[in-house]
């Protein structure tokens, strides 16, 4: 998937020189991308000011299971790729407005403006549709298409952006960048969430009489809604993830330290398994690097597996009728961050009555929210008290040390890109994992905290709220 | 206090402390001019009169803030509880401070000439015990913690302490301060561990602490296997006004400033703190660090932080709803010119 190598395959030469960089990274673009569009493309001025001032409404998980369990109906289905694509134009016009609110010169980045182009794109395309309901299957299928395109043409946004802000880092300060690529990348997750779910329930739901159906259906397990797993088992995940970053590690290494899972491994939960997956292997990468580096990796890593107790529907009833968008103590316990947070990637926690009543083949039982806490402990000597404060910010590595303060700091970065677009085994270096991982994880209600001890190791505690018994 | 909304400092509790400062800082603004020993000892009567008295400020403070809930927003009420405790312990600090350099000039053994570092009592200089050694205060507080529990709740589920990590991490602290953060933090553990396995065969699964020492700071780490907090009482966690079992604290709370009182001359003769150093020094904590464990105040957490803020460390907890929690303490080295200085003369300055 996609999403979990964020890495670019774009070569790049190693510049000293800004502007040569510039010169050469457009060259090799427009060699690339014939379907980059220039700025005038057939969008106008007032569809984008149109449809960025819709409003966006707030993602839930119980929003993209609404449509019921796969194989879905005809009329399910294209209720789903209507919903879908009631939400997208607007979604993409706002993410438009955002990057044409950044300063000239950034835009001007070619890579940035490669973005631009991708995004103005994306809504010519979907605009034809957003004057009728989708209410054929021929139709549906069309539009499947063109959702399968606006996936794959965005999935490599965030390295893309993340040069591009790299290049721009003389002409915008850093605390504005996170600030951007915060919200921007918190709605993508939204955005691409939605296109992909319409994806999977289109895969999983061929209609019957179509041959591969049965095929089809098997490649499926039946605990996935979508894109989404209602029995995701995170010891599974932290197994698979350990597999992965293991080899990465004794590739590049040559010792591999140990994993030892606690807690309550039996326990599953419905979540995206993308997003578990990504962040897990984002945190467990660290880890390992870090005992390795500080030469413990004789001690294990420890991760402890915690699952809440469910919470009597009730509780979250009330949360729900009180409260619409954001629950009190939610929005207390990470207010700093939604506060600069724009609507379309907040969050809504449970789902609203009505709407799961609305279906009728999932039910959440009393719409409640199951909790899942992991630990990541390891021994690998803690973060430098002065490293602390920028774990969180876009573009900081603890690999490429220095980035800000030597004069060369530019091309060590760009060197840890493109070597992990290079050979991708790379086990640290683009410097988006934590506070990727960390929109993530909020984009459902969750968090990860860190804990350094410094002379010691580090715990990282990450939370995910899934959505609650399906029957 | 006069800035807060009339009806606020109209509560009793909270008028009670009103009047508590404002005759105290009458008794200091008469006060003569010390020019001799003489004067010096009645001035520290005064002032042990006073800590004396002051020691029901908490309590009040604590229930003057619950009942007002409502009142005022709640974060302009954590704000002010914030400023008064951290005030209120630059003022006991140094008032301390003075009666403890006073004590130790008038101990026999004293001799005016000699630096107060080179004496036998080198471990203490006034009020700041210079060397803790963080596995002492650790086993200390966890042996008490762990009687306390055994008396309350008479259950022998009471989960053992291990503590592992630079167990010779010493550093200049002071040591009422510590033994209270420590303290609630592991009477917080020990219950939840204790309360969770109350019904089951096996022996409850041991709390564990890392000490872990760098140059500048030292961290404790305490983990037990308690259960977590419920995310529904976590964000209030740290607020001393507001979260959802605001009555049973109330009420708890109502049973505190007896104790203050009483229970120090209870406590007194036993407190291994003077039976060891031979000096008698009250601490507005003591009395809150043996108070029955049954009695919930919910305030342990808020006081500690401000405790450990004070001294330029910090006070971190994550849960693992379902699991147990983790707390994490960080201690400054004092004296290595990281505590924020400038933040806490602007507080003194209030």
């Amino acid at each position: 998937m996609a999403l979990r190598h964020p890495v670019t395959r774009i070569p790049l030469r190693q510049r000293h020189n800004l502007v040569s960089a510039y010169l050469y990274s457009t060259a090799s673009l427009v060699g690339r991308s014939s379907d980059s569009v220039s700025p005038g493309t057939n969008v106008g001025e007032d569809d984008i000011a149109r449809l960025a001032a819709c409003r966006r409404r707030p993602l839930s998980l119980g929003d993209l299971l609404k449509h019921g369990r796969p194989p879905l109906s005809k009329e399910a289905l294209l209720d789903s790729a209507n919903f879908t694509l009631s939400l997208l134009p607007a979604r993409l016009a706002y993410r438009i407005q955002a990057l044409r609110n950044l300063p000239f010169i950034v835009v001007s980045n070619p890579h940035i403006s490669k973005i631009y182009n991708n995004y103005l794109q994306s809504l010519s395309t979907l605009l034809p549709y957003q004057q009728r309901r989708i209410s054929t299957i021929e139709e549906e299928k069309q539009f499947t298409e063109v959702m399968a395109n606006l996936v794959q043409t965005h999935t490599n946004t965030i390295p893309i952006l993340a040069r591009g802000f790299l290049e721009c880092r003389k002409y915008v300060s850093s605390a504005d960048v996170t600030k951007f690529l915060d919200t921007h990348l918190r709605a993508r997750i939204g955005t691409r969430l939605i296109a992909e779910q319409h994806l999977a329930l289109h895969l999983a739901s061929q209609h019957v009489g179509e041959k591969d159906t049965k095929q089809r259906r098997e490649s499926v397990p039946p605990n996935y809604i979508g894109v989404i797993d209602t029995a995701l088992s995170p010891a599974r995940i932290i197994k698979s993830c350990e597999l992965f970053v293991g080899e990465i590690c004794e590739l590049k290494y040559g010792v591999c330290p140990r994993l030892l899972v606690g807690g309550e491994p039996d326990t599953t939960f419905a979540y995206v398994p993308v997003h578990v997956e990504y962040i897990i292997t984002e945190l467990l990468k660290n880890a390992f690097r870090a005992v390795v580096e500080s030469g413990n990796e004789r001690e294990p890593i420890e991760v402890t597996i915690a699952a809440a107790p469910d919470v009597p529907g009730n509780h979250v009833h009330e949360v729900g009728n009180h409260v619409h968008e954001v629950p009190q103590w939610l929005a207390n316990s990470s207010s700093h961050h939604w506060a600069d947070t724009d609507f379309e990637s907040r969050i809504r926690f449970g789902s609203d009555p009505n709407e799961s009543a609305a279906s009728d083949t999932i039910r959440l039982s009393g719409a409640s929210s199951q909790s899942i806490t992991i630990r990541i402990r390891d021994r690998g000597g803690g973060i430098p008290p002065e490293v602390l404060p920028n774990v969180w910010s876009y573009s900081f590595s603890t690999f490429s040390d220095n980035v800000s303060t030597s004069s060369n700091g530019n091309i060590d970065a760009l060197n840890s890109i493109s070597g992990s677009g290079g050979n991708m085994s790379s086990i640290a270096g683009l410097g988006y994992g934590l506070p990727l991982s960390r929109a993530y994880a909020e984009y459902f209600g969750g968090s990860i905290a860190v804990q350094s001890l410094w002379g010691w190791g580090t715990d990282v505690y990450l939370t995910l709220q899934g959505i609650g018994k399906i029957e | 206090m006069q800035k807060l909304p009339y009806v606020v400092v109209a509560n009793p509790h909270l008028s009670h402390v009103y009047e508590m400062y404002y005759k105290a800082f009458e008794k200091f603004r008469v006060f003569p001019e010390i020019r001799t020993l003489e004067d010096n000892d009645k001035y520290c009567d005064a002032l042990r009169d006073t800590l004396k008295e002051h020691l029901t400020v908490i309590p009040n403070l604590a229930m003057g803030v619950l009942e007002c809930q409502g009142l005022v927003e709640p974060e302009v009420m954590d704000g002010f509880m914030n400023t008064m405790l951290r005030a209120r312990i630059s003022r006991r600090v140094i008032a301390e401070q003075h009666l403890a350099l006073t004590e130790t000039f008038n101990s026999p053994w004293h001799i005016p000439d000699s630096m107060a570092r080179t004496d036998l009592n080198a471990d203490f200089v006034g009020e700041v015990f210079l060397k803790c050694n963080a596995k002492d205060v650790v086993e200390r507080c966890g042996k008490l913690a762990q009687d306390l529990m055994v008396q309350s709740s008479g259950s022998n589920k009471i989960p053992e302490i291990s503590v592992r990590g630079h167990l010779t991490a010493t550093f200049p602290y002071i040591l009422g301060h510590l033994e209270y953060i420590i303290g609630e933090l592991l009477r917080n553990s020990i219950q939840a561990v204790g309360e969770r396995y109350k019904d089951a065969s096996s022996q409850p699964p041991p709390i564990e602490i890392l000490i872990c020492e760098a140059p500048q700071h030292v961290i404790m780490r305490i983990s037990d296997q308690g259960g977590g907090v419920p995310r529904e009482v976590l964000p209030y966690l740290w607020s001393f006004n507001k979260g959802p079992h605001t009555e049973i604290r109330l009420e708890n709370l109502g049973q505190v400033p007896a104790m203050a009182a009483t229970m120090q001359e209870l406590t007194v003769p036993i407190d291994r703190k003077h039976a060891d150093k031979e000096t008698y020094r009250e601490s507005s904590l003591s009395s809150l660090t043996s108070r029955p464990p049954n009695l919930r105040l919910g305030m342990g957490l808020p006081m500690s932080r401000v405790y450990a803020e004070y001294w330029a460390g910090s006070l971190e907890l994550h849960s693992l709803e379902g699991y147990g929690v983790d707390a994490f303490l960080q201690i400054s080295k004092l004296g290595n010119k990281n505590e924020q200085v400038t933040e806490r003369a602007s507080l003194d300055a209030l």
